[in-house]
């Protein structure tokens, strides 16, 4: 095994599901099973990636293989330098974990696809669709630069934009499309001028290099400010395409795509691509970039808990709990938990796929009716789906012995670790309520759903468990949300393989005086020398001794929201309907999503369309106006102008004109067509010629 | 002579040799089959083809051939007279195919053996014309290419103005030529030698400057200027132009005038000159103001054409005319006397190779449907002939030398050189002459386009055929007034002048 041979392999990876795309899309009107060979494509990739990441994490573990050719370049005659624009792959042990996330899911997207999208008209084209998206999520994790990132970054968005909209004949799947494209470009903006003000310092769009430069103190016009800047700018990008507030908007919207796009896409691997692209650069992160960050992420966890509260549609509580989990892990890479921030969405993408493609299990099978209140009682009909919803909806509260138990108890324990060594409380504080509150608000969907007695008769007489293809998945899912997977002492993650071996450790490159205090060397002689902050003594012992607190602490919270929601929703021992009345401002503020929708509506978008009113109208008065009375005024000066002409120059023309006529009719009397005149002609300009030249 | 040398220069002129044997094949096969002429053009193209492979061959030899006395050869096989061989060899490529479609030469069908063999004894005439290196070989080739002129310029015999216009060339012409083997027969008895590389090592030692050695030398200059048609020397140009057949006007107008151009260039390059300066201009023995000739000659020569074209009425002798302007054009890129004007030059000829001939061959289409020349005859032609009369627009447009056609890369290159060579009124007026000739250019767009038509739709036969020549001859039109680095790299390559 060499190491171009995993560039090779992963070169075959990142291209196969285009290739998928590319058939699908030409034969799909023609060949009715094509989805057949996107389906085996994407299996192919599947198995590659997986052995992609076995041969990387035992023969490769601790080195990053990097490939890079120049895709083209400028000549500076001026200065004759050359400016080399260069792309290339790069395999770490993130790249290959999230390579393997992404094919996996992706693959058990397909599969279930293929029931659940049974009967569409544009059946095909889905699947070329899912096609281009795998090829661009491929992109974005294989990139060894920033410009590709960008590049891949804006075709998983185009992808997104085709899939919410897959139902475009339905006009809040359309506007749903809409808002996700737009509310993305937002946060692309800032990305890709943060993207900009790198280029310009750097002259490269590498990762590796740019990381070199700034490690060897050379900043963005000198200053640590515009690191900082650059680091928030960069991180905008993941504001949009994570659902990060302020631009978390156009996510619950995009339920209005294919469930299981939503598992696949706005679930597990697209909106993670922010997290992904904050783990990519972290090492630029000064500490008022990661301060920021962390409360971006912070606020983003706890606004969609509250509203996931009181919803009533079933994907959007799910949606509203991957913006809320999204959250947590862009707060814990703004408070240094690196590794728990990518572990957490590697688990996360697990249980989430799972969840949605319950959701989309149960609303299949209840001829998709997607409100809760209108469901209860499935247990009995579709065991396998409640169990293994009931699996995932442990791990995303952080009940032991799953998955999700491992990451988000790492979380809010270095959220409190960060808290004692830097004083900010408010991260372990509201980590712990949104761990509360997601505990609640997942029992509530699941009571609702599947306990107690069926609201709608009708359609529960018709429900029925759904076809091998839709079930496999979800036990494939929730059996990977088991904490064995990940290691082997269900109550400490950091002796697992994942942590320990797998993850590498953050390294840091930022000037020391812009750091937070426990990542300066002087804690550690070994941060310079590429050794990460993380094994340093401060860290270490903050985080031991956050470690029993917040384990107890999050398991408490995760089992008091868990009874509560029994205690409201199954044995109803607290009347749901009289809280409701008694805090109906707060339960109004819930339910209406805290009015974000109803404020961007007021406030940006009147005032975009109030702008370009007045700009029409300025462009219909005064630039017409301008125009109009310039042409008035050139109309008038032209009249003169053209009266000059007329009998100024024309007659200069003219008279040219005469003159050169008459000369024309002079030497033409020369061509008499007699040759005795034409050779005496020719004998008298010899010796005229003769005389001049003497 | 030694034998041996000369049966090796004899791979040398590997052309010239395949042109004869065309021409004695071309004689045999008129005579042997009586009555089927249609193969004689395509052995004619043949034979031509095959001698524009051996020229290309022969691009970058630069040798001597046929040598004689001590140092003195006949021939010089250079780049410069590669560069020509190949533009004849085009030309008349394009000649032969337009003669298949011309009405004139068609009536002719008994004859065409003549025509052919005739056509063909003028390309070797002026293959020997552009690379002569002695006075005796220039007098001999000018004299085949003449004497094959004259009669091709007569060739419809039924025709009146056909025959008139071949009586007034052999008489122009016989007096020319006498008077250049006058000048030439003055040179060789005053340096005793006919060889141009020798006279000019002669003139080195030995200062020829009296009137009798300036005679001689404008009688020369007659003579070459009769076959380039400069002013004063050009009389027989608009009468011979207007009665010849089409294909051959276009001819005399193309091919010829390169190969008296070409002959020009060297006689004046090789005889006089003592030394080059470091920017590459030219200096020329001093035996008369060879610049303020050359200027004088060219702004007489392109004035008088522009101002004479204005009044024509025919298209052809309009024609004839614009021809003898731009050969004033071309003329001031030898007056410059430097390398990069020589660039002009054959940049220039290349460009008008296209676009000259291209006029004349949609004129002869033209002339081919509505029997006139006349240019009141075309008014609304461009709504019965639309494919022609936009090619006519192009090529016109092209002559007047606007972008974007090859036209206005010629002028270009041309006043680039002027310019550098700080002739800047020169250019001034060779401006002012190319906006005279817009007006007659122009007034035959009007009448194609602003006038009504005149009668019913014509249809116009072998339409693929025609279209496709015409096309051929349109595309480096435009291609070339686009993308030009080929023709300026082939020119800048063609420099190379043997025999100093």
């Amino acid at each position: 095994m060499h190491e171009s041979t995993l560039i090779n392999l992963s070169l075959f990876i990142l291209f196969l599901p285009l290739l998928g795309f590319i058939v699908t899309l030409l034969l799909g009107k023609k060949v009715k099973s094509v989805y057949i060979f996107e389906n085996l494509i994407i299996i192919i990739s599947f198995f590659s990636s997986v052995y992609l990441l076995f041969s990387k994490l035992t023969n490769f573990r601790t080195t990053k293989i990097t490939s890079e050719i120049e895709w083209f370049s400028f000549n500076n005659f001026i200065t004759g330098s050359k400016l080399s624009i260069n792309i290339g792959l790069m395999i770490d042990n993130i790249t290959a974990i999230m390579l393997f996330v992404v094919a996996l899911i992706s693959m058990l997207v397909h599969l279930y696809s293929i029931e659940y999208m049974k009967g569409d008209e544009r059946y095909n084209r889905y699947f070329a669709y899912l096609g281009i998206f795998t090829f661009s999520m491929n992109g974005i994790v294989l990139t060894n630069n920033i410009l590709m990132m960008y590049i891949f970054w804006e075709l998983v968005g185009l992808s997104s934009y085709l899939l919410i909209g897959f139902w475009f004949e339905k006009k809040s799947a359309a506007d749903a499309s809409k808002k996700a494209f737009i509310v993305n470009r937002i946060g692309d903006i800032g990305m890709f001028a943060g993207i900009l003000i790198l280029f310009f310092t750097y002259q490269t769009f590498s990762f590796d290099k740019i990381f070199g430069s700034i490690s060897s103190g050379q900043l963005p016009f000198n200053s640590d400010f515009w690191l900082t800047v650059t680091g928030i700018l960069l991180f905008c990008g993941a504001i949009g395409k994570s659902a990060q507030f302020p631009l978390h908007v156009w996510l619950p919207d995009a339920m209005e795509g294919p469930t299981p796009v939503s598992a696949l896409i706005h679930a597990a691997t697209m909106v993670a691509a922010g997290v992904y692209l904050v783990v990519r650069i972290f090492g630029l992160l000064t500490a008022d970039a990661m301060l920021f960050i962390g409360v971006i992420g912070m606020i983003s966890a706890f606004i969609p808990a509250t509203i996931a509260l009181t919803q009533n549609d079933i994907k959007k509580v799910l949606a509203y709990s991957t913006i809320s989990q999204l959250g947590y892990m862009i707060m814990a890479l703004g408070v240094g938990a690196y590794q728990f921030a990518f572990f957490h969405l590697v688990t996360h993408a697990f249980f989430k796929a799972a969840l949605f493609l319950g959701s989309g299990s149960v609303i299949h099978a209840m001829h998709h009716e997607q409100d809760i209140r209108n469901m209860g009682g499935l247990k009995k009909k579709m065991p396998l789906t409640y169990w293994t919803f009931v699996i995932s909806s442990l791990a995303i509260s952080g009940i032991p012995l799953t998955s999700g138990f491992l990451s988000k108890d790492g979380i809010i324990a270095s959220s409190l670790a960060f808290a004692n060594l830097t004083g900010h409380y408010l991260f372990p504080i509201f980590s712990l309520i949104v761990a509360l509150l997601t505990a609640f608000y997942m029992f509530r969907l699941i009571i609702l759903t599947f306990h107690g007695e069926p609201r709608d008769h009708h359609k529960f007489e018709h429900a029925h468990e759904s076809p091998f293809l839709m079930v496999m998945p979800l036990v494939l899912l929730a059996v990977l949300s088991i904490f064995i997977w990940y290691t082997p002492n269900p109550l400490n993650s950091e002796q697992g393989w994942v942590l320990s071996k797998w993850i590498e450790k953050p390294v840091i490159h930022t000037p020391e005086n812009s750091r937070f205090d426990f990542m300066k060397s002087f804690h550690n002689e070994n941060v310079l020398s590429n050794k990460s902050y993380i094994d340093s003594e401060v860290y270490k012992e903050a985080m031991h001794s956050a470690h029993y607190p917040a384990m107890g602490l999050s398991l408490f919270v995760a089992v008091l929201g868990i009874f509560l929601a029994f205690a409201v929703y199954q044995w109803k021992k607290i009347n749901a309907d009289l809280i409701t009345q008694k805090l109906k401002p707060l339960y109004n503020f819930s339910y209406n999503k805290w009015y974000f929708d109803e404020i961007y509506h007021k406030t940006f978008v009147a005032l975009t369309i109030g702008l370009s009113k007045v700009l029409a109208w300025f462009d219909a008065k005064i630039i017409d106006g301008i125009v109009n009375g310039s042409a008035f005024i050139t109309k008038h000066f032209s009249f003169f102008i053209g009266n000059f002409d007329k009998y100024v120059v024309d007659g200069i023309v003219n008279f040219t004109a005469y003159f050169n006529g008459f000369a024309g009719l002079f030497v033409r009397r020369i061509q008499t067509g007699k040759v005795q005149s034409y050779l005496a002609l020719v004998i008298f300009s010899i010796v005229i010629l003769l005389f001049i030249f003497k | 002579m030694n034998i041996n040398n000369f049966l090796s220069d004899l791979n040398l002129i590997y052309p010239e040799i395949i042109l004869v044997s065309t021409l004695v094949i071309v004689l045999l096969f008129d005579l042997i089959f009586k009555h089927n002429k249609s193969f004689l053009p395509i052995i004619s193209l043949a034979g031509i083809t095959f001698a524009i492979f051996f020229t290309i061959l022969n691009f970058g030899k630069n040798e001597f051939a046929f040598g004689y006395g001590s140092n003195n050869f006949l021939l010089s096989i250079d780049d410069f007279s590669n560069f020509f061989k190949l533009l004849i060899l085009i030309s008349s490529i394009f000649i032969i195919l337009f003669s298949i479609l011309s009405n004139e030469i068609k009536i002719c069908r008994d004859r065409h053996g003549e025509y052919y063999t005739l056509l063909l004894g003028m390309i070797i005439g002026m293959f020997f014309l552009v690379s002569a290196n002695d006075l005796i070989v220039i007098y001999i080739s000018i004299e085949i290419l003449s004497l094959s002129s004259y009669i091709l310029a007569g060739f419809v015999k039924t025709s009146l103005r056909n025959s008139e216009a071949s009586l007034k060339y052999v008489i122009y012409g016989g007096v020319s030529s006498g008077i250049m083997i006058f000048g030439m027969s003055l040179i060789y008895g005053m340096t005793g030698s006919t060889n141009l590389s020798e006279i000019n090592s002669i003139l080195k030692v030995t200062a020829l400057s009296d009137v009798t050695f300036l005679t001689s030398l404008l009688m020369v200059l007659a003579g070459l200027g009769f076959k380039i048609s400069v002013v004063p020397f050009h009389f027989w140009t608009p009468d011979v132009y207007e009665g010849a057949p089409i294909p051959i006007t276009a001819y005399l107008s193309v091919a010829s005038k390169a190969a008296g151009f070409a002959v020009l260039i060297r006689f004046i390059k090789i005889m006089f000159l003592s030394g080059i300066t470091n920017n590459e201009y030219w200096v020329l023995y001093p035996i008369i103001d060879w610049r303020s000739l050359l200027i004088i000659f060219s702004i007489i020569t392109m004035t008088l054409g522009n101002l004479s074209a204005l009044w024509q009425d025919n298209l052809k002798r309009m024609l004839a005319y614009s021809s003898i302007a731009h050969a004033g054009y071309i003329l001031l890129g030898l007056a410059v006397l430097s390398n990069q004007g020589l660039t002009a030059v054959l940049i220039y000829f290349i460009i008008y190779l296209f676009m000259n001939l291209g006029a004349f061959l949609v004129v002869m289409l033209i002339a081919n449907e509505i029997n006139s020349e006349d240019i009141n005859d075309y008014k609304g032609l461009g709504y019965s002939l639309p494919f022609l009369s936009a090619m006519l627009s192009i090529f016109l447009i092209s002559l007047v030398g606007l972008p974007p056609t090859a036209g206005f890369i010629a002028k270009l290159y041309l006043f680039i050189a002027l310019v550098d060579a700080k002739m800047i009124v020169v250019a001034i007026i060779a401006l002012i002459n190319t906006v005279i000739s817009l007006y007659y250019y122009v007034r035959v767009l009007k009448n194609l386009y602003l006038s009504k038509p005149a009668e019913n739709k014509i249809k116009i036969r072998n339409l693929s055929f025609v279209y496709s020549l015409v096309l051929i001859m349109v595309v480096p039109v435009i291609l070339f007034g686009i993308y030009f680095a080929p023709i300026t790299n082939l020119a800048k390559y063609s420099l190379k002048i043997l025999g100093m």
